[in-house]
């Protein structure tokens, strides 16, 4: 019994090393990435690890302005809200006939939007960008705004539509008896149900969308139409720069996120163990 | 009576294409026709501007004799392959912690999602700092604790550098992949650990026998998103930490395809090559899916 309690604390300690080891993995470099911000250029040089002597909080200032962050700010909020009006109202629709009508063609439409789970939209760049560019929407919003729609219908319709079928059998007889049109008991009864379905949507696609730079660096060329992450990796390849206002506007990149992250937490730890996540 | 009920029950078919027609109307137009256009593209000579030329296969014969092309496929499947591994490798361990009852494992969680919200282009400019191999954190690091023998180049080195940035992706998912096991352990029956502690089972023998076949779903979907999200994402880190060098040595296939078309001007060639990396991701595309629609009926 003695050497039974004896390897508990053991694995106890053994459990709580493990987990420091983790956590310092995981914040050190986020840490260091604060506390760099903060620091004179040559303090970010010559001392490394520890946190800056004199903070420097007008490197914020700077980074903000150098790195045109406003601008990038608004670009990637309105990609990515226009993004989510298209995106939602869309698959919200489509994964609720495809849950809970009956109609001819059914199982083909359904297969047929789910072929875009195997395809991750990253590989399809090349002629999407040709297909883009045929259109005359090239380096515009509207262009990016759709093609991330489109190409994120097949994952979110599948969401949608298994937290349409989850819900009770008996709500549209309950509509139909109110005398609703299909259209109106659809918006009046069943979507305001799926609400739960439709956070989990928002945050997961919002967040993929608001940090994609594959397709985002393809298809928009001018600085004034940057999204976020464009704007950091122009900023971060520039040849004369200095450290710790890059490292102040990679701060400012991942605070919105954060904040949105630790308010949501329980979402998205929904959301995840409900398969609601593209890799 | 009987007009009015076939007139409702017309309507009410119609409305099922409604409701799906905007969402088919995006997908064909950037996700069905971008396949073909692709496709077609590969069998032209085109350089993006004049007009194309059609050339059959050639393309794919030039796609094939370029080692560079080579090089990067096989990046990409190292990539593909060793980043899902390490990934769901970390991901369990922390999910082991995840979902002990002891004091600090639900901050522990909330702390290792955090870098999974960052995009690759800030965990990629990030890293490329911690790299650096004079002021960077990782060789500062291994010199304080007198390591000096392991210090690197960590990006400048051909041997090693796909591995850095691999590491880069796994920091990033670890808690993600440690969520999502979380899910996978906490849906095992406790009835089974009652059964092996009457048996005798030690906590390993447990893990090994209980535990690990009752997260077999768990592990086969978090490969496979892994797998999936890899052949796409790994363009992101590559571009903003080593721009596919040392000497091509974390090239990976978008990124050749991208040069293929805007530094070489050769459409047709990089529409071959992603031809060849669409068919590559669909078959593993293919399996996921299969893996997520296994339990479904229609009615």
């Amino acid at each position: 019994m003695k050497n039974y309690a004896f390897r508990k604390v053991m694995f106890r300690i053994f459990l709580y090393l493990l987990m420091a080891f983790f956590l310092i993995l995981t914040l050190y470099p986020i840490f260091w990435m604060l506390s760099g911000s903060l620091k004179t250029e040559s303090e970010f040089f010559s001392n490394v690890w520890g946190l800056p002597h004199n903070p420097q909080f007008q490197n914020y200032a700077e980074a903000w302005q150098r790195a045109g962050l406003g601008m990038k700010f608004l670009n990637s909020l309105l990609t990515t809200g226009s993004f989510l009006l298209i995106l939602i109202p869309m698959n919200s629709c489509a994964g609720y006939a495809l849950a809970r009508l009956s109609f001819k063609g059914k199982k083909i439409i359904y297969n047929y939007l789910l072929l875009g789970i195997m395809i991750p939209a990253g590989v399809l760049a090349m002629p999407t960008f040709t297909i883009v560019n045929e259109m005359g929407l090239l380096n515009s919003r509207v262009g990016l705004v759709l093609v991330y729609s489109g190409q994120a219908i097949s994952f979110g319709m599948f969401i949608m539509r298994n937290y349409f079928i989850s819900l009770p059998k008996s709500l549209e007889e309950a509509a139909r008896i109110d005398g609703s049109s299909d259209f109106g008991a659809f918006v009046r009864i069943i979507l305001p149900l799926a609400v739960p379905g439709i956070v989990t949507q928002v945050i997961f696609s919002g967040l993929a969308n608001w940090n994609e730079y594959l397709r985002a660096n393809l298809l928009i060329r001018s600085a004034e139409l940057q999204t976020l992450p464009l704007g950091m990796a122009s900023f971060a390849n520039q040849d004369t720069i200095n450290y710790p206002v890059m490292f102040a506007a990679l701060a400012m990149a991942t605070a919105p996120v954060i904040v949105i992250y630790l308010v949501c937490q329980k979402t998205f730890v929904k959301g995840v163990s409900q398969g609601a996540v593209k890799g | 009576m009987t007009i009015g009920k076939t007139k409702r029950l017309s309507s009410s078919r119609l409305f099922g294409y409604w409701m799906c027609l905007p969402a088919l109307i995006l997908f064909t137009i950037f996700v069905i026709y971008p396949l073909f256009k692709g496709f077609y593209i590969s069998l032209n000579q085109w350089d993006g501007f004049s007009s194309m030329k059609w050339n059959g296969l050639k393309n794919y014969g030039f796609v094939f004799e370029d080692p560079v092309f080579w090089q990067a496929l096989k990046n990409t499947f190292i990539y593909a392959i060793v980043s899902p591994v390490l990934k769901n490798v970390v991901g369990l361990i922390v999910a082991l912690i995840f979902v002990q009852p002891i004091f600090g494992s639900y901050f522990f969680r909330v702390c290792t999602y955090i870098p999974y919200t960052f995009s690759y282009v800030i965990v990629g400019v990030l890293f490329g700092w911690i790299y650096n191999p004079t002021f960077g954190l990782l060789n500062n690091f291994l010199t304080a604790i007198g390591a000096e023998e392991l210090i690197r180049g960590w990006l400048s080195d051909p041997d090693i550098a796909l591995f850095s940035v691999i590491m880069v992706d796994v920091w990033k998912c670890m808690g993600f992949h440690g969520v999502l096991f979380m899910a996978g352990l906490n849906a095992i029956p406790q009835d089974l650990y009652e059964a092996a502690d009457i048996d005798g089972a030690g906590t390993l023998k447990k893990f090994w026998h209980i535990t690990l076949p009752q997260l077999n779903s768990t592990l086969v979907t978090g490969f496979l998103l892994a797998m999936t999200g890899a052949f796409v994402n790994n363009y992101d880190v590559v571009n903003v930490m080593t721009g596919g060098g040392p000497f091509h040595s974390t090239e990976v296939a978008i990124y050749t395809i991208m040069t293929t078309a805007f530094r070489y001007s050769n459409m047709g060639k990089a529409n071959a090559m992603s031809t060849i990396l669409v068919i590559f991701v669909a078959i593993v595309g293919f399996i996921q899916l299969k893996v997520m629609t296994r339990d479904e009926n229609y009615e």
